[in-house]
């Protein structure tokens, strides 16, 4: 079972008067199959705690631990623009990121283009796709390395709300095939609670103001009037907090 | 695979797909007719001055395409190309390299510190000064026009690779560092291809520049090469041997560009084109 | 977790501050340029090859006039030659500027005018200026007009291609805008249009005068008795290596005094409203003789700012 620890964990920018806080003191323990969603207004540290925990950043202080049942876990990540190489090929952008390029890697690799549907486009080029098939690569990639834990940053926020909304779908499938734990980072309130077990709400300046727990049936549909419900709470939540006149 | 072509061909065009389609042709072939009525414009011009002005001071087209296969059969053609082209592929090889290390060097700010003056200098300086001091001092000797060469293009080269490595998409490194890629593969399948076309660039603008100052140092000490030809031909005052080196070279740096760079260029630039249909 | 900073590599870890600074390394460049000097000066066994001081001597005594040396009854010393290209120049520079803007605009607004003149235009700027510096010394002897004809020729194909781009890169939703607010058609040109062709205007100036330069002083050698390019040439053809160096150090001085002096501050004026200089991306494409010009030229903490300069890479030499 993989879980993700982190203590005391700051990150701060520049020096003096320029000094920026990203985070403070941010305590978390998340594991097993479940999908957190952190949420918050910009500026709240979110992005930056996906790269600390992704070791895209470092911290200031405090520390992280992932683990996989005691030993290190590997980690997949979806940004929020696809970021794929535009000068290789639909595989050759999952093949990237694999340990080897065995039959049994590239056939893995297929595998999930095709739960993303994408099946017959792996010898295109990024260009050749809608924003929407480069951000499902970059959903496949993620998969592709078969991740004990998945790091999310806002993948849908790029796109219309339509192609988002179905992308969401099959997100939702693939986390309940696959048994990851999932961390996904979104501004979008309605989007965490259609996909969420637990939502970490932050505020400014990086404090993790309130922890979540959404426990409605899955799938959930944003018309039902239970989820319609559940947000209408968050979002009274966002206001007793103060998060939206700041 | 045919047959579905075949079906979907006249199946789904709109009327306005027929449109844009139709309106594209027009362009393409307007374009044409209006370069091919340039070259007619341009050529009758030039014909025209001539003959107004005398074909022994401004040589026709006419004249010029009869001299270039003249200047072929006398021997002097290939012989001249190759000692030229050797020049600049010694010295703008050299210069390549140089520009290179030094474009690389400067990604740190002490050694940007230290070359940015050499290379302001080098690009707004003329190629004649360059010329002339290597020449003065080192005669006929090789070290001459390999310095005058190296001086004037290796700032071309510099800068385009600095600007290439400057630019280098931080956020596809950073994922390749998300996702735990080798040091080697992050090299080979983000900085090379990225940095790529800023190379093509800099061989382009180098090349272009190089010869420019080839064919300079030639003039002035050498007793080979397309320079001394043209020296040579405005002291015999034949201007349409002059125009017809020129305009040789012009013609096989263009079959170059089209034969030779466009053909790597599309081979690796092939997710380029396929982004822009 | 230990936070661990990675700079970009510096030489001399254990050494002092200021060693390290850029500053000390941009001063230090010309003392080993003078240290590779003196080391030729003592191991090049050549009767002709200078001293660095020699060369001192040298520049010193012409710019002071106490040389004695008188180059020709017209024009005797290096005011007087530097003036002469001055001028020759400038008449060149306005004529390829009139020239190249009106077919520039020409070109930028209709794709048919374009196709007419490209190859053309791309021939003149691939022509070395080898080539039409001794056609013009044969057909119009050693007068001014030879050399004012070279500015002409080496300027005008790079006013096109900028002013060319700069009509091509007219903010087409802006005037679409201001269209849809009715406002008159001389507004657009006053507020939206001129301002956006500045940028492209300014580059043009800039190519045209650097690469007017390098074509003239070239044309100077072989079709003129005056001049910059005849003088250093006058040095040359009397086997003198300090005059020669003397003089490309002249060259080099009066290039960066324009860039510095005259073109740098004109930049800053004339784009005050904008915070980058992205924008003014040059033709690199097909006709390849200009692009935007990188980082080395600024200072270093406008690296930071991202502001950059626009300068000659390809040049008409």
């Amino acid at each position: 079972m993989a879980e993700i620890k982190v203590e005391g964990l700051s990150k701060e920018f520049g020096v003096g008067e320029d000094r920026v806080v990203a985070l403070e003191n941010v305590n978390l323990d998340v594991g097993g199959h479940v999908f957190v969603s952190i949420v918050g207004p910009s500026g709240c540290g979110k992005s930056t705690l996906l790269n600390i925990l992704s070791g895209i950043e470092t911290p200031s202080s405090g520390k992280v631990t992932i683990t996989q049942d005691n030993h290190d876990a590997e980690p997949g990540y979806v940004f929020q623009a696809a970021r794929l190489l535009p000068w290789r090929s639909v595989m050759d952008n999952l093949l990237f990121v694999q340990k080897d390029r065995s039959d049994e890697t590239k056939a893995r690799c297929q595998k999930y283009l095709e739960m993303v549907q994408l099946g017959d486009k792996v010898d295109k080029y990024p260009g050749e796709l809608s924003g929407g098939m480069q951000q499902r690569v970059g959903i496949a990639r993620a998969f592709s390395i078969e991740p004990d834990v998945l790091f999310m940053d806002e993948p849908f926020s790029h796109l219309d709300a339509i192609t988002a909304r179905s992308l969401r779908r099959e997100l939702h499938e693939m986390w309940s095939q696959t048994k990851k734990t999932v961390l996904f980072v979104t501004h979008d309130v309605g989007e965490a609670v259609e996909l969420s077990n637990r939502i970490l709400v932050f505020a400014k300046g990086g404090k993790l103001e309130d922890d979540l727990q959404i426990d409605l049936p899955f799938p959930r549909d944003p018309a039902e009037d239970a989820v319609a419900v559940a947000k209408a709470q968050v979002l009274r939540k966002f206001e007793e907090l103060d998060l939206i006149a700041s | 695979m045919a047959t579905t072509l075949e079906q979907q061909a006249p199946g789904p065009r709109s009327a306005e797909e027929e449109r844009l389609l139709a309106l594209r042709k027009k362009e393409i072939r307007d374009r044409w007719i209006w370069r091919l009525a340039g070259y007619v414009f341009f050529l009758l011009a030039w014909a025209l001055v001539s003959r107004i002005v005398g074909d022994n001071l401004i040589p026709g087209p006419l004249r010029i395409a009869r001299t270039i296969p003249e200047l072929i059969e006398s021997g002097r053609f290939f012989s001249s190309f190759g000692a030229t082209l050797t020049r600049i592929g010694i010295g703008f090889g050299l210069a390549f390299l140089i520009g290179i290390v030094i474009g690389v060097l400067t990604q740190s700010r002490w050694w940007n510190g230290f070359f940015r003056d050499a290379v302001t200098i080098s690009l707004v300086s003329p190629s004649l000064i360059w010329a002339l001091t290597g020449l003065v001092i080192w005669g006929f000797e090789p070290q001459g026009w390999i310095f005058a060469i190296v001086m004037t293009t290796f700032a071309v080269v510099t800068v385009n690779v600095a600007e290439g490595i400057r630019a280098l998409p931080k956020d596809l490194t950073d994922m390749s560092r998300a996702f735990g890629v080798t040091n080697w593969r992050r090299q080979r399948d983000i900085v090379f291809p990225f940095l790529a076309p800023f190379v093509f660039t800099a061989l382009r603008f180098g090349f272009s520049v190089g010869w420019k100052v080839t064919v300079l140092t030639e003039v002035f000490s050498s007793n080979e090469g397309i320079g001394f030809e043209m020296r040579v031909a405005s002291q015999l005052f034949r201007m349409d041997e002059l125009f017809a080196w020129a305009i040789s070279f012009f013609i096989f740096a263009l079959v170059l560009e089209k034969l030779v760079l466009q053909r790597y260029e599309r081979k690796f630039f092939r997710w380029r084109a396929e982004a822009s249909t | 977790m230990a936070t661990v900073v990675t700079t970009a590599p510096s030489p001399g870890r254990g050494l002092p501050g200021w060693v390290k600074s850029p500053k000390f390394a941009r001063i230090l460049f010309p003392f080993v340029v003078l240290g590779i000097w003196y080391f030729i000066y003592y191991t090049l066994d050549s009767r002709i090859f200078p001293a660095p001081q020699t060369v001192a001597v040298f520049m010193w005594e012409e710019i002071t006039l106490t040389s004695g040396v008188r180059y020709s009854s017209a024009a005797e010393n290096i005011y007087v030659q530097f003036g002469i290209t001055l001028m020759r120049l400038t008449i060149g520079f306005f004529i390829a500027l009139i020239l190249g803007t009106i077919i520039g605009l020409a070109v930028g607004i209709s794709k048919k005018v374009d196709a007419f003149f490209h190859d053309w235009v791309m021939g003149v700027l691939a022509m070395p200026a080898l080539v039409y510096a001794l056609f013009l010394g044969l057909a119009l002897g050693f007068g001014n007009l030879g050399p004012i004809l070279a500015v002409v020729i080496a300027g005008t194909p790079f006013v096109i291609i900028n002013i060319r781009e700069g009509v091509r890169n007219t903010p087409k939703e802006l005037i679409d805008m201001a269209r849809s607010f009715e406002v008159p058609q001389n507004k657009i040109t006053r507020h939206v249009l001129l301002p956006s062709l500045m940028p492209f205007f300014f580059a043009a100036i800039r190519y045209a005068y650097a690469v007017g330069w390098k074509g003239l002083v070239i044309t100077e050698v072989f079709a003129s008795d005056r001049g910059m390019g005849w003088t250093i040439k006058f040095w040359y053809d009397a086997h003198r290596a300090h005059g020669v160096i003397g003089y490309a150090i002249f060259f080099i001085i009066f290039a960066l005094a324009l860039e510095k002096l005259v073109f740098d501050p004109l930049a800053d004026r004339a784009f005050k409203w904008r915070p980058k200089m992205d924008a003014v991306q040059m033709a690199e494409g097909d006709f390849g003789g200009v692009q935007r010009e990188g980082f080395l030229l600024i200072e270093d903490q406008e690296i930071e700012e991202g502001v950059d300069t626009t300068v000659a890479k390809g040049g008409n030499f």
